[in-house]
């Protein structure tokens, strides 16, 4: 298969993985919240794993322009979530939601997704088996943002087939970003240690202004700090063997 | 110094990148109120020159053996989790401040002490190469270890402990440097195959304690926001600090 292929079919698949986080509304309104808790951090150690991948990578040889790139990533992600009035405002409720709130949640849906199809291409770039490897690490994370998206979306009405279906059209703009940071970052000499660098700031920025703090306010700090640095260090590990 | 005899060498210049850990106490002599905010913030600088350091640990050890690494990190959860529970079950006092703070503080340098020793591995093996790199090994070491004693320091400080005690502790943590770059560097084979667990384990216990006792308590009274851009920006400094000097 053609490598660009590879990574629209993968970012593709990751973006396919949303709607498992609808199906427990088939059954129930809603999941339970320690479990969106755990669902969170279990997404934040591999979006961290797949930060310090990135990272490792880029500060070879070009420390400074990784840095300043993970700087730019950082500032990137901190004013979208100011530019929209997100950047305080817990993105897991279940209850007491109102339109806006779930334009907000798509919105910051595809936050992620631009982050995360970011990180899937340069990963892609680096060895196929790597870029695999972080897709699926990131899908992860698109299930418990369906299962919230998807409580919202049904709080309006909506069918479950028709939720899911939305869930993976937030996603859309990972595969955009991953098939086109596959074809245009190698394009440009010298751009690939500040694209990771910029990825990897935003993808840790994430972490902690999102997925860490409002994990610690469903379920204890013990259990979501085991959960989050052993996702991490699989990650870690993983990453290692995929070369 | 190199009029010593190697052996006290590797002591000394141990020695000397302990006692610049103490240098980081140094930005809190201008911190002159200390609110439940500033405990947020120094929390989450604490955090992420923390995780800026578990990092360039965690690529250290990844080039000595990434299993082996790996395996360390999850003892030094471990360590953590087991060091927080004891310290949490016997009435403790640090200085003149008891309960769920002391307990805090104790743990943080503990950690912090726990990871100096991995260092102290590193110093010993490193000199073992030959003593030619000496001075260039010990500054850069020594520059390393400002930071860690800022954050340290950043915990310990707004709960009260003196100007002067936040030194003190900092410099303690760093103490098993000198104290293992000896041995290391007298048995470098036995101790190099320990190397990788040993950073590791620093990383590991770290890493969790940053998510265990860290960041909760920023995220308890500051701003999200605030917190996420101070402990990502403080981590791209640390790894960009570790990775140019």
């Amino acid at each position: 298969m053609e490598p660009i292929l590879v990574v629209l079919a993968f970012a593709t698949l990751s973006a396919f993985m949303a709607p498992i986080g609808v199906l427990p509304l088939r059954t129930r309104q809603a999941v339970p919240s320690a479990w969106i808790g755990w669902a969170n951090s279990l997404a934040a150690g591999f979006m961290l794993g797949t930060a310090y991948l990135l990272a490792e990578i880029a500060l070879i040889g070009h420390p400074v322009r990784a840095a300043v790139g993970g700087l730019l990533g950082i500032g990137y992600a901190y004013l979208s979530h100011l530019a929209s009035g997100v950047e305080d405002v817990d993105l897991n409720r279940l209850e007491d939601v109102d339109p806006l709130y779930g334009y907000r949640i798509l919105f910051v849906g595809g936050l992620h997704g631009a982050m995360e199809g970011l990180a899937i291409g340069l990963a892609m770039l680096e060895s196929l088996p790597f870029g695999i490897l972080v897709a699926l690490a990131l899908a992860v994370h698109n299930i418990p943002e369906a299962a919230i998206l998807g409580s919202v979306l049904r709080s309006a009405g909506l069918g479950v087939s028709r939720t899911a279906g939305l869930a993976v059209a937030a996603n859309v703009g990972q595969v955009l970003f991953a098939v086109v940071a596959f074809a245009v970052v190698p394009a440009i000499p010298g751009l690939l240690p500040w694209a990771l660098g910029f990825a990897a700031g935003g993808l840790s920025y994430l972490v902690l202004s999102e997925l860490l703090p409002q994990a610690y306010e469903r379920a204890g700090p013990v259990s979501i700090g085991l959960v989050t640095s052993v996702a991490t260090g699989f990650v870690v590990l993983l990453g290692g063997l995929a070369g | 110094m190199s009029s010593f005899p190697p052996l006290l060498q590797v002591f000394l210049y141990g020695l000397l990148t302990a006692l610049a850990t103490g240098l980081g106490a140094v930005p809190f002599a201008f911190a002159r109120t200390i609110s439940p905010r500033t405990l947020a913030y120094t929390s989450a600088l604490a955090s992420g020159l923390m995780l800026g350091a578990s990092f360039g640990l965690l690529s250290e050890g990844a080039d000595l053996g990434r299993l082996a690494t790996l395996v360390g990190a999850n003892l030094g959860v471990l360590f953590v989790l087991a060091a927080g529970r004891l310290l949490g079950d016997h009435e403790l006092q640090f200085g003149a401040i008891r309960g769920e703070d002391a307990r805090k503080m104790a743990l943080i340098v503990l950690v912090m002490t726990v990871h100096s020793v991995a260092e102290g591995v590193a110093i010993g093996t490193a000199f073992a190469g030959g003593t030619s790199l000496a001075v260039v090994i010990t500054a850069a070491i020594a520059v390393h270890n400002i930071p860690e004693g800022l954050a340290i320091s950043a915990v310990l400080r707004p709960r009260g402990v003196s100007l002067a005690a936040c030194a003190g502790w900092s410099i303690l943590s760093s103490l098993p440097q000198p104290l293992l770059a000896v041995p290391s560097y007298l048995f470098v084979e036995s101790f190099q195959s320990l190397l990788p667990y040993g950073i590791g384990f620093a990383a590991g216990a770290m890493v969790f304690m940053v998510l265990v006792e860290l960041l909760p308590d920023a995220f308890e009274t500051g701003r999200r926001s605030v917190i996420a851009l101070l402990v990502s920006i403080a981590m791209v400094a640390m790894v960009l600090f570790q990775q140019t000097l």
